[in-house]
């Protein structure tokens, strides 16, 4: 094959997949300005959700995009203790002396960054939120209601706080997976280097991970993309209530909850649609805005010597 | 602190299938400078790395034989305990990068919580004087290593590992990426810190030129083997073996 012939093969899909993008983006603003038209600021800024029947009814997208922030951010804050253990774990500890065990864990670990997210809600939805719902929110309120997050009392186990913890479970591979290949480029002389100082296990990996430090900032960044973004699992737990996520034991909404939950009647509507539209939008900004700075920091690990 | 002399006995190393070191026996005094001489792949970096237990990193390596460091049995005991009386410097300038100047220095008396405070500063400031680098960096402490040349980075790596004032002190080959200038002040620092700590050191070279510019007593090794050992003078001046003779005139 010529040159010309096989550049002409392989160009037209990288350009669409890139057109896609700009496509997806152009499409969603349009579908935006009469939402954003009517409602204004306010369209992120109200707590109100009022659908009437064939009227135009009031819409603000604040109660589903605090409980976005909210839910991805507990997601990520119990995420990143987790990867960063099972980065030590799979890469100091398993390969002296189990290196078999390492090869499985690893494995399975990788498994469950392709698992279908329905697998998750499922479980999260049958296993997960009663037995947090009958034991650790029923500890919480009875123990710590004095802190205003944990001050109401909890009904059922589909709340914000389930939402975050099933997050949580879901991001940690993708930032483990993130987090381990940068920590395993780093250098043998930097790791040599900290083991000739005396350093135990604890303080080398500890050397170690400030090395990995931009690495572990892209993990989070992305880990917390995909919180933000995931829809099907948390739609299954948060308990899909038009509720301020300011208590973590409520029920609550996300906005790619919401606009699940919603889209089908949406028509019955005016303008409706609409504003779940916008709700995606910022959703697609918010997951480009973490990706490209979760790519900048990793772009940022470079071990020179 | 107690003088430690290293002593090496009927040392054999495997790794993998091949026979790295071939019943390798020395001694290092304190005090003094011991250069490890011999051509590239002749096992010198090995060797120091089962003094230092670096060797347990290496998958596969089989170690036999005696090391002692004074009197701790080097190879039966903890590799922390044992490391934490060795230091080492690397042929590649190896400063962590995501700490500063200062820090790098500090890492070492931090975690083994040896000084804080005004006296972490004293002890940082006499490694970096130690390592002939404070003069060029006392104004920029907070700096990152990225900034400084390969020489300057050589001499921070060197500071780092003198600032837990090693008994021993161990170096793989640690100018044979470095400019002239940083090569001298780091044989000059090596040369003072042996004499006024009677420190043991240990230095791993390829140039025959610098052992005998700074050793005290030489070892050269062939294809894992020891050829010769003894005082500088002598075995430059009158080498006994015909390999010694040939590395010495560049032949080998």
């Amino acid at each position: 094959m010529s040159e010309a012939k096989f550049k002409l093969l392989v160009a037209p899909p990288a350009i669409v997949s890139s057109a896609i993008l700009v496509l997806l983006f152009i499409v969603l603003l349009y579908y935006s300005l009469p939402a954003l038209g009517e409602y204004g600021l306010g369209l992120l800024a109200s707590p109100t959700w009022k659908p009437v029947e064939g009227a135009l009814g009031e819409y603000g997208l604040l109660i589903p995009l605090a409980g976005t922030l909210v839910s991805a951010i507990i997601a990520v804050l119990l995420a990143m203790p987790l990867a960063l253990a099972s980065v030590v774990f799979t890469e100091e500890i398993l390969p002296r002396g189990m290196p078999r065990w390492r090869e499985a864990f690893v494995a399975m670990i990788d498994v469950m960054t392709g698992l279908p997210t329905i697998v998750y809600g499922l479980w999260g939805a049958a296993v997960l939120a009663p037995l947090l719902g009958d034991t650790l929110y029923r500890w919480l309120y009875e123990g710590l209601s004095f802190i205003p997050l944990f001050s109401c009392q909890p009904v059922t186990g589909n709340t914000i706080l389930t939402a975050g913890i099933l997050l949580a479970i879901m991001i940690t591979p993708f930032i483990y997976v993130v987090v381990r290949e940068s920590y395993r480029q780093i250098p043998r002389t930097y790791r040599e280097a900290a083991l000739s100082l005396g350093t135990t296990r604890y303080e080398y990996a500890r050397i170690m991970m400030g090395m990995a430090r931009p690495a572990i900032l892209a993990g989070a960044l992305i880990g917390f993309g995909r919180a933000a973004g995931e829809t099907v699992a948390v739609a299954l737990v948060v308990g899909n209530t038009f509720n301020m996520p300011s208590c973590l034991l409520a029920p609550s909404y996300t906005v790619s909850s919401l606009i699940a939950n919603q889209f089908a009647n949406a028509q019955l509507y005016p303008l409706m649609l609409n504003v779940l539209v916008s709700g995606g939008l910022i959703l697609l900004l918010i997951g480009i805005a973490s990706n490209i700075l979760g790519i900048m920091y990793l772009r940022r690990v470079r071990y020179v010597a | 602190m107690e003088p430690v002399e290293v002593k090496v006995s009927d040392l054999n190393v495997w790794i993998g299938g091949s026979h790295i070191l071939k019943g390798v026996s020395m001694k290092a005094p304190p005090g003094a400078v011991t250069a490890v001489m011999g051509p590239s792949g002749s096992g010198k970096s090995t060797l120091i790395r089962v003094i230092n237990r670096l060797i347990d990193l290496i998958p596969g390596a089989r170690v036999e034989g005696k090391v002692l460091l004074g009197s701790l049995d080097a190879l039966r005991a903890d590799p922390y305990e044992v490391r934490r009386r060795t230091g080492m410097v690397f042929q590649e300038p190896n400063p962590f990068p995501h700490m500063t100047i200062y820090d790098n220095v500090a890492i070492g008396p931090r975690i083994h919580g040896l000084a804080r405070g005004e006296e972490l500063d004293r002890l940082v400031e006499w490694a970096l004087r130690m390592a002939h680098l404070w003069d060029e960096v006392k104004d920029r402490l907070g700096d990152y290593p990225h900034q400084l040349s390969g020489g300057q980075k050589q001499r921070l790596s060197l500071a780092r590992a003198l600032a837990l004032k090693p008994r021993v002190l161990l170096l793989d080959e640690p100018t044979a990426n470095i400019d002239p200038v940083s090569t001298v002040k780091i044989e000059r620092s090596i040369m003072e810190y042996a004499k006024t700590a009677m420190a043991t050191v240990i230095i791993v070279t390829h140039t025959p030129q610098q052992a005998a510019r700074i050793s005290d007593h030489i070892l050269f090794i062939y294809q894992g083997r020891v050829v010769e050992y003894g005082p500088t003078r002598e075995v430059v001046l009158h080498p006994r073996h015909e390999l010694t003779r040939k590395f010495l005139g560049g032949e080998v």
